[in-house]
């Protein structure tokens, strides 16, 4: 019996080493699921557990929190590995649970200047740039893909 | 949840949208709420926080205020 949890982990490991998410095809091939299976397991992740979220009218991930599915105004690199972030909190998010050094490019949206942040030795290093969290916290999974 | 170059540009930003400026803090401490609101995930049983778990991320990392508040009082 394929457990959620190891399914929900095998996602973020697919992650952290290629950078994007599996399509739920891939998933069933790594676990011998049918396609049907995986579906389900995968809404029962977003619903009950709250651990990802779904490409709204399908079953492809959108996001693994802090991942992102999908290109983003959020860049994170190391080395020669790139994801996205969701935002600028998951963007950093990305380095410090992988534990590396690296960048996130992003640009202010109100200037367009490019913003470059740099992780070096598990520390970020200064910048005088503001973060701007424009939801309450109490709203922040009302609706995810806004806030 | 975005990064700005300056607060007067959060401000302009805002008033294009014709809202209000909801909570500006610096990078020093987003970083340290990177470090440790997610630093369960790669954990085969993790779970959802609770709700108290939560906000005593928030509070350490010294958000606290209305605006951080999980709950309605």
């Amino acid at each position: 019996m394929i457990r959620d949890a190891e399914v929900r982990l095998w996602i973020y490991q697919h992650f952290v080493d290629i950078g994007r998410a599996p399509a739920p095809i891939e998933i069933a091939a790594r676990f011998r699921l049918t396609p049907t299976e995986v579906e389900l397991i995968l809404r029962r992740l977003q619903s009950e557990a709250d651990a990802l979220v779904l490409i709204p009218g399908s079953p492809y991930i959108w996001m693994a929190e802090p991942f992102s599915a999908v290109p983003t105004s959020f860049l994170v690199r190391s080395g020669d590995r790139e994801w996205w972030g969701n935002c600028i909190w998951d963007a950093l998010a990305i380095l410090a649970l992988l534990r590396i050094d690296g960048s996130v490019s992003t640009a202010c949206p109100q200037s367009g200047q490019a913003l470059h942040l740099t992780v070096t030795k598990q520390s970020l290093v200064h910048a005088p740039w503001v973060v701007h969290f424009a939801v309450p916290a109490r709203d922040w999974w009302r609706d995810i893909g806004f806030t | 949840m975005l990064l700005f170059r300056s607060e007067d540009d959060v401000r302009a930003w805002c008033e294009q949208r014709r809202t209000t400026p909801g909570a500006i803090f610096d990078l020093a401490r987003l970083w340290h709420l990177a470090r440790t609101w997610y630093d369960d995930r790669l954990d085969l049983n993790w779970r959802r926080r609770t709700i108290p778990e939560r906000q005593a991320i928030l509070d350490a990392v010294g958000l606290d205020g209305p605006f951080w508040r999980l709950t309605i009082p």
